[in-house]
């Protein structure tokens, strides 16, 4: 009746033989089960919180390999062990429960209630080569469950992120289909690259592009050096450890999750129509002293809103089949998913199907062998580059003019018609993945055990583009055909051996891990393109459909490796004080080999204060935990030869009578061979305290960041002659605040309820610039890229610089009598005279905001009852500045937001909007385009029911969960954009919308069911 | 069994030792690949030819040959206007109509794209003598560098004045420049040319493959104009006569071809800048495409339009004119086409000398040479700083060689100018100058070494600010990246 599994010490060559053989011995244990019950045994009847039997949990003692799995009715039977020893229930999705039976010699009923897995608070957490019991963490991780995040309807881990994690901020970078995130761990540490890095199931990973949300089981994010400093070079930004689902023994559950959804844009953004247009127009040419556009604006109506033109409803959706079983020798979990997604822009398309096949093997009592790998192809359209344009185009053009030709939108508003531009846009991508690992763990001598953890991650990508010909307007035509083809491969190795020495004694617990790593990483491109190809049909988009005439070519490589040792100890005294240190020395070949190698320790303690016996009387709070750590950490995301000056070989020259190309080279680029490792130290003091049993958690923690030697692209004057600016070792940033969460759970009956939120503050400073400069200068606004951003020492990073409006010169006399740049006529802006001086020059020019929100927050309430389940997430930002860069360039008369509805035509008009006009004054760097940043967004909203129990298992499944789902229902906002989650690149450059690609507001409905 | 896998096991352990004691030196040695690098550039006489070379290439340049430049020479004067639709590229507006602020594109254009050149051509003349190699091309190359750096200052410092000297590649900590006085930048002027004049070869001397590479002539040429921009006339003298004498040069015979494919480096040419359309691309420019007919046929944007100013500057009958605008109605040059009215182009006509038959590549690919300094600028040059020392009368034949190829033959037209007055026949000279130069960037310039952009821009009825308005602003951004060292021009 039970299942015995023969100890096999020995192997048998033909694995898969021995696999069939297991599931074989599951079946029949299986059937075997409901035969009787004997003497001397322990049975009872496992299940859930609500009472409902569960079926297949693994009963099993803690010294023995054999268990047996509860029946279809919740019931189990096992022998009494030999001697004392634990019984343990686990079951997949619940909290494992241990229950210690002595020897005896009668039987014993034990009947066990496991609760959800997503409660408990005594759990393993991952930290970064290991696990830690979360009790004994002496650093500040956020832990998310898996369920959370696969509530938002997205491919991307990142976006479904927002508003878990305390000290958090994360921002879509586009709306675009299969778009990522940038994430912002405690603020904005370094000027440079600022994304954390990721390690899935031990990968080292930037790119997460391959993974599935569906097979993710945990998600730690690592926020103070005591847990970061462990990755060393890499850990400054913060590190996301994510853990995908693994085998549990147990009989094989299948679930399946699907949804399908249709997404929408959640607004447009507020523009002329074509009447009024044409009379701003006509007003604007007045202005400029030029005759009017229209001779009769009146007889325009509404006219093209191009808005309306380009964006579309557009399907998405996603199905997952996963299966997860095992025994105690073999753990498998195996899952396949398709998602799809078309963009709320008619032509962007992104598709992407996943294969995961995690497995753990234990070879012998002492050795397993495990893997863990993922597939991906993921296979993209991308939009033309349309948003402005819709944005910028003539509303009295039609889409199509009365020939069957497209709308020429360059004749006053120098603008490509963007429904031409989808239309001959053939832009797609590929991409083949994998990325896994293999590893082996042996325990030996009792206390140690030996980890080799072998790491892939390549990636097989191709572009291609076609433009076939065409002709709308002088601006927009195209009078050959090209196909441009690329292709390559990204391939990363890792090799990681770690020894661990833990051992608990008496009242001590001591772990010590010591490692070296080793991980490699080349890129290589090559492709070309070629002209005349044969036929406009995706079937000749190659390069051998083409001339030979006229072709291009490129191949061109990249490499990096690291070289890391690693060390860390790990030391509990009585449950009650914890200690950390850990230590790692990381080379890179990114920096120059006098600055080759960096070294990262950290420092931590903690205390579990309830542990005390003092406490053991406090009402109430049930657990307490302080913890301080300190510690250094690095950034090395300056690309692979920052630190050599590269020769440009197409320089080239025309000579001679054929007119031949002769070959030029020199160094346009500067670079600096100076440049160090950036580094962090970071100090971290915080409090965790759990109280009515845990219904309610709270953390909080006070984190300080100063980030040395910052890593920036600087802006050089032009007068030095290079073509871009060089990185340089420029500044001290401080970021500091306060992280909290909160948690409040209750089940009264039937009916669930919880409140959660995660705040945190930023307060941001620069504190010093490096070799002498007095300030950094950055954002490229407008037509000509005006630099209206200013990083000073005591300001935020990238705070907005410029003038700030006072007013309208309303007549001839004001402009003579206050103070003025001198070119302004009646109706210009006036701006503040800061310095006083009775004139307006640039040094009247002021900081004008931050971009970095001050506070950013998520929050969500969750209501059940019986089956049913609400549930909604709430996330937003406050104190952040954004500028509204897209109105400032104005190359022709691009389309009017219709605040211009409001300017000033004649004395008294209006003391806000300036005259219109394209450029010039009123387009200098002003709060005329600065907002408020702050929103609040009801990021989701889910109402779910699970089928009781007894219906599904009617029509044999264990479980059945149907959803209807909304993403960005509603955002309150001041500002007038598609969204005010504005994304950027570089952080001296951060909340500049210059048409930003618009999120989608999403409802999807959707089945997870388990059988 | 359990003995292989433990077998595995040391393997991996001593495998983790050899990764800790040897393999991790030359695993981080990573040099970037197929690239050349500062380790390995500037070591072989082919450097030196290739970093020459680069120099040259920056002259077809957005920023330094065509849109901004176009702007801030033909656009700004009297000669032309905008042109295009008219709210295509409202920064051109701005600066035809002089109601520009610093923050304007084109300053910032031109600005980088020329000390852009100034760098290729600094980091040249600073490695090239370091490279073991046959002096003579040594010697030749530097002179060509430093003509080219020489005229990379003379624009700026014509139009924004006081700037930074910047002789050499900066280190970081040069990197906050100051104003340097017009003075000191025309002497470093003039000692490059100087010094290229002293190693350059002849037109005639060059092998027929570096067709396009500047000569003595040019730099003399070139020397000549610096001097009569500083009113050293004596100089001016010498040097446009040392060209006119060296009979290297001489005037082509129509006019018309100057600006067509068969025109490009004839005898009549000093220095252009050569440009040619591979189906590749990289070899053209955007200079004729800015300035090509908008419509039908589709040449390009139709900015740069000659102005009523212009045209009736013209004297009865001179063929120059038909050469120079581009109506529409007219057939183009090669008779492909006829140029069809565009409504959306208010007084449409166009710069006929930038125009170029059809080509590979799409307009955006440019064959046309653009023409930099020309043999009838060097005659005027030479009858202009002859009658200023007071050689009127030597300076007649030079003008009259100009007006006679003009002239075509035809008779009852652009007779021969007599006048000896020296102040007459300097309006004469000027009015010269401006036609046989018209739409080719030199307008502005003479204006204002003349001393006439006042009067000039006031009768074309444009704001012009005396005192401000004879330079341009320094970029607004170069003022503030200076950390307060630069200061800007008056009126800014």
């Amino acid at each position: 009746m039970a299942i015995s599994q023969k100890k096999n010490d020995t192997m048998t060559t033909n694995y898969s033989k021995r696999w069939q053989l297991h599931i074989f011995t599951t079946v029949v244990g299986m059937l075997a089960m409901s035969l009787g019950i004997a003497q001397n045994q322990v049975s009872g009847t496992i299940t859930d919180l609500d009472g409902t039997p569960l079926v297949g949990v693994s009963v099993f003692y803690q010294s023995s390999t054999e268990g047996i799995l509860s029946n279809g009715d919740g019931t189990y039977t096992i022998d009494l062990p030999a001697r004392a020893d634990s019984l343990i229930f686990s079951y997949l999705g619940y909290k494992k429960e241990e229950r210690w039976i002595s020897a005896a010699n009668s039987a014993i009923t034990l009947d066990v209630q496991l609760s959800p897995q997503a409660l408990s608070t005594d759990e393993v957490v991952v930290v970064g080569y290991g696990v830690q019991r979360k009790s004994d963490l002496t650093g500040s991780i956020s832990s998310v469950d898996a369920e959370e995040i696969q509530r938002i309807p997205t491919p991307n881990l990142g976006q479904a992120l927002q508003g878990k994690v305390a000290g958090v901020q994360i921002t879509p970078s586009s709306g675009a289909p299969g778009a990522g995130a940038i994430i912002r761990i405690r603020g904005v540490g370094t000027l440079n690259n600022a994304s954390p890095l990721f390690v899935v199931d031990g990968m080292l990973t930037d790119n997460i592009d391959f993974l599935n949300l569906n097979d993710v089981s945990s998600v730690e994010v690592l926020k103070d050096a005591s847990a970061t400093a462990i990755y060393g070079s890499r850990g400054a930004n913060g590190v996301i450890i994510i853990s995908t689902n693994k085998g549990t023994a147990g009989p094989t559950q299948f679930s399946v999750n699907s949804y399908y959804g249709i997404q929408e844009i959640t607004n447009f953004i507020d523009l002329t129509n074509a009447q009024e247009y044409a009379i701003l127009s006509n007003e604007l040419a007045m202005n400029d002293g030029r005759p009017e556009v229209f001779e009769d604006p009146l007889i325009f109506g509404e006219g093209t809103n191009w808005q309306d033109e380009i964006y579309q409803r557009a399907p998405i959706q996603n199905y997952q089949i996963a299966a997860n079983g095992g025994n105690e020798k073999v753990n498998f979990n195996i899952s396949a998913d398709f998602f799809s997604q078309e963009g709320i822009i008619k032509g962007s398309k992104y598709d992407r199907a996943t294969l995961r096949i995690n497995n753990q093997y234990k070879l012998t009592k002492n050795i397993r062998l495990g893997h863990n790998l993922a597939f991906s192809y993921i296979a993209n359209e991308n939009a033309a580059g349309v948003v402005g344009n819709a944005y910028r185009s003539d509303p009295t053009v039609p889409v199509v003019d009365s020939l069957g030709n497209f709308g020429n939108t360059s004749v006053r508003a120098s603008t490509a018609n963007p429904v031409a531009q989808i239309e001959f846009n053939n832009n797609f991508g590929r991409a083949l993945r994998s990325l896994g690992n293999v590893y082996l763990e042996m325990d030996f001598l009792k206390d140690f055990t030996f980890r080799s953890n072998l790491g892939l991650d390549g990636e097989a990508f191709q572009t291609k583009n076609f433009t076939p010909v065409f002709f709308v307007s002088s601006i927009q035509q195209n009078d050959t055909n090209v196909i441009s083809v690329g292709a390559g491969y990204n391939g990363s190795l890792l090799w990681e051996n770690t020894l661990t020495y833990s051992k608990e004694w008496e009242k001590h617990r001591l772990n010590v891990l010591g490692g070296v790593t080793a991980q490699s990483f080349r890129s290589e491109n090559l492709g070309g393109s070629r002209r005349n190809v044969a036929e406009e049909d995706a079937n000749f988009y190659f390069l051998s459909s083409g001339q030979l005439n006229g072709q291009t070519n490129f191949n061109s490589a990249f490499e990096w490796a690291m070289l890391s040792y690693l060390a860390r100890v790990n030391y509990t005294f009585d449950n009650r004080y914890l200690f950390t240190a850990s230590f790692r020395a990381d080379g890179s070949s990114r920096f120059g080999v006098n600055n080759r190698y960096g070294y990262f320790p950290s420092f931590a303690a903690g205390w579990n204060i309830h542990e005390e016996r003092f406490f053991s009387n406090v009402p109430f709070i049930n657990r307490l935990k302080l913890r301080a750590s300190w510690g250094q950490i690095g950034n090395d995301k300056i690309g692979a030869y920052a630190g050599i000056p590269q020769v440009d070989r197409g320089l080239g020259a025309v000579f001679g009578p054929g007119e031949i190309l002769n070959i030029g080279a020199s160094i346009i680029n500067l670079s600096n061979p100076d440049i160090r490792w950036e580094e962090t130290s970071q100090t971290d003091i915080g409090i965790e305290l759990g109280a009515f049993e845990d219904k309610l958690l709270v953390e909080v923690d006070y984190y300080s960041r100063v980030t040395n030697d910052i890593l920036v692209s600087v802006p050089i004057p032009d007068y030095v002659g290079s073509r871009s600016d060089p990185v340089i070792n420029a500044a001290r940033v401080l970021n500091r605040g306060w992280d909290v969460n909160l948690n409040w759970r209750h089940q009264i009956g039937d009916f669930v309820y919880g409140i959660g939120g995660v705040a945190s503050t930023v307060y941001n400073e620069v504190l010093a610039l490096g070799e002498g400069r007095e300030e950094i200068l950055g954002g490229g606004l407008g037509v000509g890229g005006l630099l209206g951003t200013r990083t000073v020492v005591g300001q935020p990073i990238g705070a907005f610089y410029g003038y700030q409006v006072a007013g309208v010169f309303q007549n001839e006399e004001e402009l003579s009598t206050l103070p003025s740049v001198g070119i302004e006529q009646p109706g210009d802006l006036r701006f503040v005279d800061v310095n006083d001086d009775g004139e307006i020059t640039p040094d009247d020019r002021t900081f004008l905001g931050s971009p970095i929100p001050n506070f950013v927050y998520g929050f969500n309430l969750r209501l059940g009852f019986k089956g049913l389940e609400l549930t909604a997430d709430f996330n937003g930002q406050s104190g952040n500045k954004l500028i509204n860069a897209k109105q400032m360039a104005r190359f022709g008369t691009p389309n009017f937001e219709r605040v211009y509805l409001d300017r000033w035509n004649g004395e008294g008009s209006s003391n806000t909007e300036p005259r219109v006009t394209n450029g010039g004054h009123n387009y200098e760097v002003s709060d005329r385009f600065i907002y408020d940043g702050s929103f609040m967004r009801l990021r989701n909203l889910q109402l779910s029911y699970q089928l009781p129990a007894k219906a599904s298992r009617a029509i044999r499944f264990s479980n059945i969960r149907l959803f209807i789902n909304g993403t960005n229902l509603i955002t309150w906002t001041n500002y007038p954009g598609y969204t005010p989650e504005i994304s950027s690149g570089s952080v001296i450059s951060v909340g500049i919308d210059n048409g930003q690609y618009p999120i989608a507001k999403v409802f999807t409905s959707g089945i997870q069911a388990n059988f | 069994m359990t003995s292989r896998i433990k077998n595995i096991i040391n393997g991996l352990l001593l495998g983790l030792l050899m990764l800790g004691a040897t393999a991790c030196e030359g695993l981080l040695e990573k040099q970037p690949l197929g690239q050349l690098t500062s380790s390995n550039f500037f070591q072989t006489e082919e450097h030196a030819v290739w970093a020459t070379n680069a120099v040259y290439n920056i002259l077809r340049d957005w920023e330094v040959h065509v849109f901004s430049y176009i702007g801030l020479t033909d656009i700004i004067s009297d000669d032309s206007d905008k042109g295009s639709t008219p709210t295509d590229a409202n920064f051109l507006l701005e600066i035809d109509n002089l109601t520009f602020t610093p923050s304007n594109i084109a300053f910032s254009g031109v600005w980088s794209g020329y000390y852009q050149g100034i760098y290729r051509a600094n980091l040249a003349i600073q490695e090239i003598p370091n490279i073991e190699m046959d002096e003579d091309l040594r010697d030749r190359l530097l002179g060509e560098c430093k003509f080219l750096r020489a005229y990379f200052y003379f624009k700026l410092v014509r139009w924004f004045g006081d700037i930074p000297l910047i002789t050499a590649p900066l280190e970081p900590s040069e990197y906050q420049q100051s104003n340097t006085p017009v003075a000191e930048v025309y002497a470093q002027i003039e000692q490059d040319l100087m010094e290229a004049i002293g190693v350059l070869p002849l037109r005639s001397q060059y092998a027929s493959s570096d067709l396009g590479r500047v000569t003595k002539g040019a730099a003399e040429g070139l020397l000549a104009k610096v001097y009569l921009t500083q009113e050293d006339f004596a100089n001016a003298e010498t040097y446009a006569l040392s060209v006119i004498n060296s009979g290297e040069y001489a005037l082509l015979e129509r006019y018309g071809d100057i600006f067509q494919p068969k025109g490009e480096n004839s005898s009549g040419s000093l220095f252009e800048v050569q440009a040619t359309a591979l189906e590749t691309g990289g070899a053209g420019s955007q200079y004729n495409e800015v300035q090509g007919v908008r419509g039908t046929p589709n040449l390009g944007w139709g900015f740069n339009r000659p102005s009523d100013d212009l045209i009736v500057s013209y004297e009865p009958g001179d063929p120059r004119r038909e050469a120079t605008v581009l109506y529409p109605g007219e057939v183009l040059p090669d008779g492909s086409a006829r140029v069809d009215d565009n409504p959306n182009i208010v007084n449409e006509r166009y710069n006929q000398k930038a125009w170029v038959p059809e080509h590979a590549g799409g307009n955006g690919n440019g064959p046309g040479n653009i023409r930099i300094l020309r043999y009838a600028d060097v005659l005027l040059m030479a009858a202009e700083a002859l009658n200023e020392n007071g050689k009127s009368a030597d300076a007649l034949p030079y003008l009259n060689r100009v007006r006679e190829r003009a002239r075509q033959g035809l008779s009852g037209i652009l007779p021969d100018i007599m006048e000896i007055d020296q102040n007459a026949l300097r309006e004469l000279i000027w009015k010269e100058r401006r036609i046989e130069l018209a739409m080719e960037q030199q307008r502005w310039f003479d204006l204002k070494r003349q001393g006439r952009l006042s009067e000039k821009m006031k009768a074309v009825g444009k704001e012009f600010v005396d005192g401000r308005h004879e330079l341009m602003p320094i970029p607004q951004r170069e003022i503030d990246l200076s950390g307060g060292e630069l200061q800007q021009n008056q009126g800014y």
